[in-house]
């Protein structure tokens, strides 16, 4: 009636039937990670919430900057055409704006790496693939976030 | 993957032949067979039968195991929705195979079946349950009181208080939730649903006294926060309970502190 | 092989298990067998309520409802077990409350109460409210809480596995328990459980009948454990059927249902009740009323083409009513027949329901080897056991309310016995009888199969030993399951695989019911009256002079190896109460 009956009675060779048997089964199909008595480990910290709840509130405020953001270099006073050297030189010259774009950056970066871990954590199946994915994702942040925090407080508009 | 074609005469319950108003209709059912004692792979194997569309899964299901093969194995008992035994994924969604009609999943098209998602699979449609129940354990599924001594009649409680945590008493640890969620298929050490909605069934009983513990349990790194909010437990639900909503109340009461 | 060495085993994990389980592993070190998990058990399926007189509603006391049960079980309750019933059934429902059990609270916040079949005010004056109830899903509730009490005492379970033989040791003259053997689902493997005292918790048996309200998994495994080993079953003629089941499929519909008020009707929409039970009506005991949509189905007034059921009328209660208070079986009516209950009426039919009968226990649930002698170390408790509180007649929400307080009896008492007790050696080879069992199908080249066999075990049953029984029909009966046990020698299964061989446990299941069917039908064929559930239209009035006794029904091996039922009788305590005739 069907093959895996076929192979029960041993009748005709298919491919890996003799190698299991009753005595001698094959493994079980497991899930990546399951609970067991000992896992997982309990950490009793706040982290996940704080992580929760920074992701909606700088998902809000993110809208205010990005928005605001977009506004100003690509729609008012000619749109995107102005754009040059001198008018990111003239904006940061004001600490308004250097912190906006600080806001923006830092957030922006936090929020998009958290996001990412919980994809990882979501989707990355094998321990050794996840620890990579976000030694990578962790290193990339910190550096972007470094790098651009940098350049906001030493520009120098007289460069040249 | 052979697939069986029977003959009508073999098939479980048939109508006598030329019988006109049949209410019997021919349907596919296509199950994940996996049986280790015999062949590493799972496998789909299909099986044609003869049934009364107001007929359950779990009915098409017996039909083959009683009729045409006996190999086939489930979990089953009360067959009415009530002990939780036959959760599993019909046409790629989870239910109980007993509340689930033929005439609802369109038998025009092969039926699938397989085991539920994110436990060990041990043979055709049986999971290993016991990393769901440790979930579940895990908890802290019992009413705690700080009382030293009991009273002696009952403990007051008002209708309002009653009804505060009415929707969570009605789990019946059937899985469905639980394996239906895409964290949890991933990563197993998630609560996950179930064990969520058991534990806001205490967070929220007036009579309890240990919500605050309870919370901190699912304050954890495999706590409530890994909820995606994509409702596929509500969905998959067979009591109807609003699974993520109740998962929902869970973070609410972690931030305001208030259940 | 493995042996296991536990001081008290309790086999079983539904109401009674859980709640001897409680008791016992504060006190002994104890293993509950059972082949399902927990929650899986039909205690969950219970849906009226839990019967007490706590008096929260309307005057009340446990002396009506002891009087109730008595009259309920058509006098052939003993009287002490019922006494301990009623007046332990406060105690047991405030337990639960304790637990976290979330009851229906009335508007001053404490447990809510409703009417149910059978249960009155002073000795039948007028319906009562006692049953305590949570919503439609009491057993439900009943079974989670008690799982969840497990797992706060840190209760030891082996699920499935799945006890197929009880040991019995002879110690100086005494058939003491030595332990029971269990078959391990997930690996084929065969456990020997040492243990000083054994409680058996294992259910009912109502799968011979075809349409049940009972599980597939109901199959009196613990019954035909005991009585293969030489002990008596008593009262298994006393079946009951729940009035109001699901029209051919048998999934029960609350009495609850009839408790807020349904109705029964006919065909010219009648409230037929009315003639067969003044007072009580729609609300008299289970037997009654399923002999009276029996009666209105013979003479022609059963709905449909066929004429071959009845309607369960609520579309004159409010919906609020019916979502708040029987939430559970307008789903059913949906799910399973596509049928609106706020407006139309729901097709029932009686359904096999609840074994009376079972192994015989005194009132601490320790098990009875003939009319007084006790097995040291073996006790039962739950529809398993016969105490006899349910006489010939169960009343409804009796059954939750026995699983509770003579499942905490039982417990209690078992775990006492096995702190004073000392280990009962094992016979020798005390797997051999269970693995002999187990290859002989495995390897069996029989031309039977289980599902044909099971199928006309059931009809038979259906047809002749069902609510109606006359000489002739359960003669039928007698003739054809002697047959059947013929044919299943030859039975053969198509699994010989040894994980998860749910083929073999149904042959196994399936030779259980054969030997309990035997039993029923012999017990019935022998009891020339009617009383409580069991009804013979050849003898159609009570006899109290012949019959005010209960049926204990013991497995003889003849010389040459054939096997019979022998009968003998046991007389019933009466303290209180004289029979009366009895009326609704």
């Amino acid at each position: 009636m069907s093959t895996t009956e076929t192979n029960a009675a041993g009748i005709g060779p298919v491919e890996g039937a003799s190698l299991y048997s009753v005595d001698n089964p094959a493994p079980v199909i497991e899930p990546p990670r399951k609970r067991t008595k000992k896992t997982p480990k309990s950490t009793r910290g706040n982290f996940e919430l704080a992580a929760w709840l920074f992701m909606r509130l700088s998902g809000v405020v993110l809208v205010v900057l990005v928005i605001g953001h977009l506004l100003i270099q690509l729609v008012l006073d000619g749109g995107v055409s102005k754009i040059g050297f001198a008018f990111v030189a003239g904006r940061w010259a004001s600490p308004f704006w250097q912190v906006w774009d600080l806001l923006m950056l830092w957030l922006a970066m936090l929020h998009g790496a958290n996001g990412l871990r919980t994809v990882i954590n979501d989707y990355a199946e094998r321990p050794n693939i996840r620890l990579w994915l976000k030694g990578l994702l962790y290193t990339a942040t910190v550096f972007t976030i470094l790098l651009g925090t940098l350049v906001i407080f030493t520009f120098d508009p007289n460069i040249r | 993957m052979a697939t069986p074609v029977l003959d009508k005469s073999d098939a479980a319950g048939s109508p006598e032949p030329g019988f006109a108003d049949s209410p019997y209709i021919t349907v596919t059912m296509r199950i994940r067979r996996f049986n280790p004692e015999i062949s590493a792979d799972a496998v789909w194997e299909d099986f044609q039968l003869e049934i009364d569309p107001k007929e359950r899964v779990l009915d098409a299901l017996h039909k083959i195991k009683w009729d045409l093969d006996g190999t086939l194995t489930f979990r089953r008992s009360c067959a009415h929705g009530i002990c939780g035994s036959d959760a599993m994924r019909i046409n790629g969604k989870n239910r109980l195979a007993c509340k689930t009609l033929i005439k609802d999943i369109n038998p025009e098209k092969p039926i699938t079946v397989e085991a539920i998602k994110g436990l060990t699979v041990l043979k055709d449609l049986v999971v290993d349950m016991e990393p769901f129940f440790q979930a579940y354990r895990d908890v802290m599924p019992f009413l705690i009181t700080k009382d030293t001594n009991e009273p002696t009649r009952e403990r007051l409680q008002s209708a309002e208080d009653r009804e505060r945590f009415d929707d969570t008493t009605k789990c019946i640890l059937c899985a469905a939730c639980t394996s239906s969620c895409p964290v949890f298929w991933n990563d197993g050490q998630y609560f996950g649903p179930a064990a969520i909605v058991n534990a806001h069934r205490f967070i929220f009983d007036s009579r309890d006294e240990a919500g605050e513990q309870r919370l901190e349990i699912l304050n954890d790194r495999d706590g409530v926060w890994r909820c995606r909010t994509t409702f596929n437990c509500t969905d998959a639900c067979p009591r109807g309970i609003e699974v993520t909503k109740a998962i929902a109340e869970v973070k609410r009461a972690l931030i305001t502190r208030r259940y | 092989m493995k042996i296991h060495k536990y001081d008290t085993v309790i086999v079983g994990a539904g109401g009674a298990g859980m709640r001897a389980a409680i008791e016992s592993t504060k006190r002994s070190r104890t293993a509950v067998l059972t082949k399902l998990y927990p929650t899986r058990s039909h205690t969950g399926a219970a849906q009226g309520g839990m019967a007490a007189a706590l008096a929260n509603v309307e005057e009340d006391n446990w002396e009506w409802h002891t009087f109730d049960t008595v009259k309920g079980g058509d006098y052939l309750v003993d009287q002490d077990a019922a006494e301990i019933l009623a007046k332990e059934a406060i105690d047991s429902v405030l337990d639960l409350e304790k637990m976290g059990l979330p009851f229906n609270r009335t508007p001053n916040g404490t447990i809510d109460q409703r009417r149910f079949g059978g249960h009155s005010r002073n000795h039948g004056e007028a319906p009562v409210r006692r049953s305590c109830y949570a919503a439609d899903r009491t057993g439900h509730m009943i079974l989670q809480t008690l799982y969840q009490n497990c797992v706060k005492e840190g209760v030891e379970f082996f699920n499935e596995f799945y006890v197929l033989d009880q040991l019995i040791t002879e110690v100086d003259g005494v058939r003491k328990s030595a332990g029971v053997v269990a078959y391990e689902l997930a690996t084929g493997e065969i456990h020997v459980f040492q243990a000083k005292a054994v409680i058996y918790a294992s259910g009912g048996t109502g799968k011979f009948f075809k349409v049940t309200s009972n599980a597939h998994t109901l199959t009196g495994d613990g019954q035909a454990a005991v009585y293969r080993r030489g002990l008596p079953l008593e009262d298994m003629e006393f079946f009951q059927f729940h009035p109001t089941g699901i029209w051919r499929m048998g999934i029960l519909l609350t009495e609850g249902a009839r408790g807020e008020g349904g109705i029964l009707r006919n065909k010219d929409g009648e409230r037929f009740m009315e003639k067969y039970a003044p007072v009580m009506k729609d609300l008299a005991s289970r037997d009654v009323v399923s002999r009276s949509i029996y009666t209105e189905i013979r003479e022609g007034r059963g709905c449909g083409p066929e004429g071959d059921h009845v309607y369960l009328d609520l579309t004159h209660l409010p919906p609020e009513q019916l979502d708040a208070k029987l939430p559970d079986i307008t789903e059913f009516a949906r799910t399973y027949l596509g049928i609106e209950p706020y407006t139309d009426p729901i097709p029932i039919q009686p359904t096999a329901h609840y074994a009376m009968g079972g192994i015989p226990t005194n009132v601490q649930g320790e098990v009875l080897a003939d009319n007084t002698t006790v097995v040291p170390g073996l006790y039962a408790a739950g529809e398993v056991a016969c105490v006899s509180v349910h006489g010939a007649n169960r009343l409804g929400t009796n059954s939750l309310l026995d699983i509770n307080v003579f499942g905490k009896r039982a417990g209690i008492a078992a775990a006492d016995y096995s702190q004073t007790a000392e280990f009962v050696e094992l016979p020798e080879n005390p797997e051999s009888l269970v693995v002999e069992q187990i290859e002989r199908l495995r390897s069996s080249t029989g031309t039977e199969r289980v599902a044909e066999i099971r199928r006309e075990l059931q009809d038979t049953m259906d047809a002749n030993v069902m609510v109606f029984r006359t000489e002739q029909t359960i003669k039928t009966a007698v003739e054809k399951i002697a047959e059947l046990r013929a044919r299943y020698r030859n039975v053969a299964i198509q699994d010989k695989g040894k994980r998860f061989n749910t083929d073999l446990l149904e042959a196994v299941e399936l030779g259980n019911l054969l030997d309990l069917a035997e039993v029923m039908a012999v017990s019935a064929l022998a009891r020339k009256e009617s009383r409580g559930g069991h009804y013979r239209e050849d003898y159609p009035h009570r006899d109290d002079i012949n019959f005010m006794r209960h049926t204990m029904a013991y497995r003889e091996v003849g010389a040459d190896g054939s096997e019979t039922v022998r009968l003998d009788y046991k007389p019933v305590v009466q303290t209180r109460y004289q029979p009366m005739e009895r009326k609704y």
